[in-house]
């Protein structure tokens, strides 16, 4: 073998396997956001871009096989995982409502656990804290943002953004863009307003407001428009992609007229003043509760041969959506599975609703259901292939509203019928599926990550979580967790080991290969012991 | 936001949303019962109903227990059932839950809680006697205070359901829809609409919850076993013989058959227009 210079050898071994070290410290702003370290997923999509898609290339197609388990943290509550894990300093921080957890992600060793006290609120989900500098961000079922220091748990503020007593809640994970901590809410059951606010870091002090809907009792006009996911953000436009959701009434537009600018809507916003820049709306005069708040992800790439800045959605209402992210242009509208609620597209690319698939008293058959073709959970998108790759909810449902039901909150019922999961693969310049893997009946619900090594992990609807191939969607290696992902799979890497981690039932997983620090058979080891 | 569908369900809605309608805690018998609770419902009140809601609210446990219960409510059942027990995306109306009418003490509501209702997609919760009680003095006083209130209410009644045509609904069983490949008006659908009422009944016309379908392994000996399908996913295949004995195998290593008698149900549903749906209600409804 030709002989390397000694130094280079030992570059490489430092590269290789670094040696443990005290880390230096990673401090949380708009640039590591842009950019994260290997060894950090410092928001709740990783970086600002809504991928979720990592870089990292030690799980491969070729060794996935041998992937097990590296440890798993118990959170013993009733309350299932939705969080998508915050990794900074080596400390995992996730949530299910009311808790927060520090965590070891070399150990699964518990550092600390904040719960806030009993309340309120509507405890449906929690998915997940923000971070800036040395402090967490952290929404509570009923209405307050809560800073805390990362180092120990202790609250820092603590700041009511939505008032619980009227019907909101808060479930999202805050996006930290500058020193801006953007907190999005939620509320259904009422007539109430949608807004997304900005908060001061150093204080929870508000610095903006932005309303997706008009103050509360405006005649005509629509309610709702909540903002409980996290949206995404493009540091070289300065603009911030955010989804809504459904209007209120949710069932019956009797009280509002029009398209119910903007909810169902995606909307790109400065980030320093909450200005409008342009909006685009899936769903105009929705009657379906079909939100558009799945993740808005920023793709640059051709189009059709052209470069383009791209906002990419596989949206709740069936269709998927490619527009130009600079200006809100469409690019591209196609239904990704079975719908049946619109009658063409528009001169915008936003579907027509058929009015005659309103909720009626007698019943409507809907696709999808009310859960949508898809929901909140991550999608992917892999820069390798192309392909944006969701898990997909072909559904039917029955959708009732009379006048009896009312004009407040849900004002109507319905019913899904049918239900199967798919894990889909879609060709972003065509809307077209590249291939379609089957998830079992009912549905899977799980997120979805895909890797540069050409993985993608994800769950299926008897709670296995399974890594496929993205070229082609086959089975590579699979687990079974005791209960069905409802969390979005994040990766990282620590003194040279990649990790997945995904969070199922209460349980949070960390996935990595063998660690290999001694090939030789185990009797050679020990013979040498006993020399 | 929504109801979010998976969004906002302990357990996973996808999975749920097959068993959506099903999750029901007044029933045995999900559909039966369902019907009944909505019969129970009435859209107007005679004085003598008025007089039994005043007694039943005057009867109700302490304000202080019923709020309480109302905050371990909001905890761990709002996200399903609603914020006012009346029925979320999930978790039915409890407020018109028979169950919880006939409930003395929370008896019967403690067992449901505690139990879950796994199979329906309800988890079991881990509550304390004196949570359950407070929980069971909210809803009480949820289901009264429902009661004295017209209109607003969510759901369906059978009413609803009678805009269809019979005559075009007995052409399409036994013409497009091909129902008769399966079944009979004069055989297993004899009396279905004393059996079933109004929502229960539709939502078995459209897929009847948990068929029971059936799993046939042929073993690499050549031999077959067959019998209920227990379990299925990508990697495995479960079954329960006749004798109740559990055998699963590697799905990738047996060959293996999942008959499942309602498939029909879900091809057909990308086939229905609306009216076809009303008009089999209708003819179903006549099959008395």
């Amino acid at each position: 073998m030709n002989k390397l210079p000694l130094f280079s050898l030992a570059a490489i071994a430092a590269a290789l396997f670094p040696a443990p070290s005290a880390m230096r410290a990673q401090d949380v702003d708009s640039a590591m956001l842009s950019n994260p370290p290997r060894d950090s997923w410092p928001g709740y999509h990783g970086d600002y871009s809504g991928l979720r898609h990592t870089k990292l290339t030690q799980i491969t197609p070729e060794n996935v096989g041998e992937l097990g388990m590296a440890w798993a943290f118990q959170t013993n509550q009733t309350a299932a995982i939705k969080s998508s894990p915050l990794l900074v300093n080596g400390v995992l921080y996730f949530t299910v409502p009311d808790n927060v957890w520090a965590v070891d992600a070399r150990s699964g060793h518990q550092i600390w656990q904040y719960t806030y006290p009993q309340n309120k609120g509507l405890h449906i989900g929690q998915r997940g804290v923000g971070m800036y500098k040395d402090w967490l961000f952290f929404l509570s079922p009923d209405g307050h943002a809560i800073s805390l220091d990362a180092k120990t748990g202790k609250v820092r503020w603590n700041v009511v953004v939505a008032d619980s007593a009227k019907g909101y809640w808060t479930t999202m994970a805050p996006l930290v863009v500058h020193n801006h901590v953007i907190v999005g809410v939620s509320g259904d059951f009422d007539n109430l307003h949608g807004y997304l606010k900005a908060l001061d870091p150093e204080t929870g002090d508000q610095q903006w407001e932005w309303d997706s809907t008009p103050p509360d009792g405006t005649p005509n006009a629509p309610s709702g428009g909540m903002t409980w996911m996290t949206g995404t953000y493009d540091p070289k436009l300065n603009l911030l992609y955010w989804g809504t959701g459904n209007p209120t009434p949710v069932l019956t537009a009797s009280t509002r007229p029009g398209n119910g600018l903007y909810t169902c809507s995606i909307v790109a916003l400065n980030p320093d003043t909450g200005k409008l820049q342009w909006a685009f709306q899936p769903s105009p005069h929705y009657t379906h509760d079909w939100d558009a708040v799945e993740t808005p992800v920023l793709v640059d790439a051709d189009f059709h041969g052209q470069p383009r800045k791209m906002l990419m959605q596989t949206s709740r209402n069936g269709y998927f959506f490619v527009l130009d992210r600079t200006n809100g242009k469409s690019l591209l509208t196609k239904p990704y599975g079975p719908t049946n609620w619109a009658t063409g597209l528009d001169e915008k690319g936003q579907p027509i609703p058929n009015p005659a698939k309103d909720p009626a008293s007698d019943g409507r058959l809907l696709f999808p259901d009310e859960g949508g073709l898809t929901n909140y959970r991550s999608p992917s998108f892999d820069p390798k292939t192309g392909l944006f790759i969701v898990d997909a909810h072909p559904s039917y449902g029955i959708y009732f509203a009379k006048p009896a039901d009312g004009t407040v909150g849900w004002a109507g019922a319905d019913y899904g019928v049918w239900g199967k999961g798919v894990l889909q693969a879609i060709d972003y310049q065509t809307g077209e599926t590249k291939w379609t893997h089957e998830l079992g009946r009912g549905g899977a619900g799980a997120g979805v990550l895909t890797t540069d090594s050409g993985l993608t992990f994800t769950g299926d609807s008897a709670g296995n979580m399974l890594a496929v191939e993205t070229a082609t969607g086959k089975t590579l290696w699979h687990a079974g967790t005791g209960a069905q992902m409802q969390t979005s799979p994040i990766s990282y890497e620590l003194d040279g080991r990649q990790y997945v981690l995904a969070g199922s039932g209460s349980v949070m997983f960390a996935w990595a290969v063998p660690e290999v620090s001694d090939t030789r058979p185990v009797t050679s080891q020990v013979r040498k012991l006993n020399q | 936001m929504s109801l979010y569908f998976c969004s906002h369900r302990p357990v996973c809605l996808f999975a749920a949303s097959l068993l959506t309608a099903t999750l029901c805690l007044s029933a045995q018998s999900t559909s039966a019962q369902r019907t009944s609770t909505q019969s129970s419902n009435p859209t107007v009140q005679t004085p003598s109903a008025r007089r039994q809601v005043a007694k039943a609210v005057a009867g109700t446990p302490s304000t202080a227990l019923a709020e309480s219960g109302n905050t371990v409510f909001q905890g761990n059942c709002a996200f399903c059932h609603g914020r006012d027990a009346g029925g979320g995306e999930t978790g039915p109306d409890l407020t018109r839950s028979k169950l919880v009418g006939d409930d003395k003490n929370g008896e019967k509501i403690g067992a449901i809680v505690l139990n879950g209702r796994v199979e329906q997609g309800m988890p079991k919760f881990n509550l304390s006697p004196e949570q359950i009680s407070a929980v069971t003095a909210y809803l009480h006083k949820q289901k009264a205070d429902a009661d004295l209130h017209q209109g607003g209410r969510r759901g369906v009644d059978v009413a609803d359901l009678q805009t269809g045509n019979a005559g075009a609904g007995k052409q399409y069983f036994n013409g497009t829809g091909n129902c008769v490949s399966c079944h009979s008006a004069n055989g297993d659908l004899a009396h279905v609409a004393k059996k079933y009422r109004g929502l229960a009944l539709e939502e078995r016309l459209l897929y009847p919850k948990n068929p029971p379908m059936k799993l046939s392994v042929t073993l690499p000996s050549g031999e077959t076993v067959s019998g209920r399908l227990a379990y299925q996913d990508e990697f495995t295949v479960a079954l329960k013989t006749d004798d109740g004995r559990y055998q699963s195998w590697p799905a990738a290593k047996v060959k293996f058959a999942v008959d499942d008698p309602a498939q029909a149900h879900a091809d057909l549903l990308a086939k229905y227009s609306d009216d076809d749906i009303h008009n089999l209600m209708a003819y179903l409804q006549t099959l008395k």
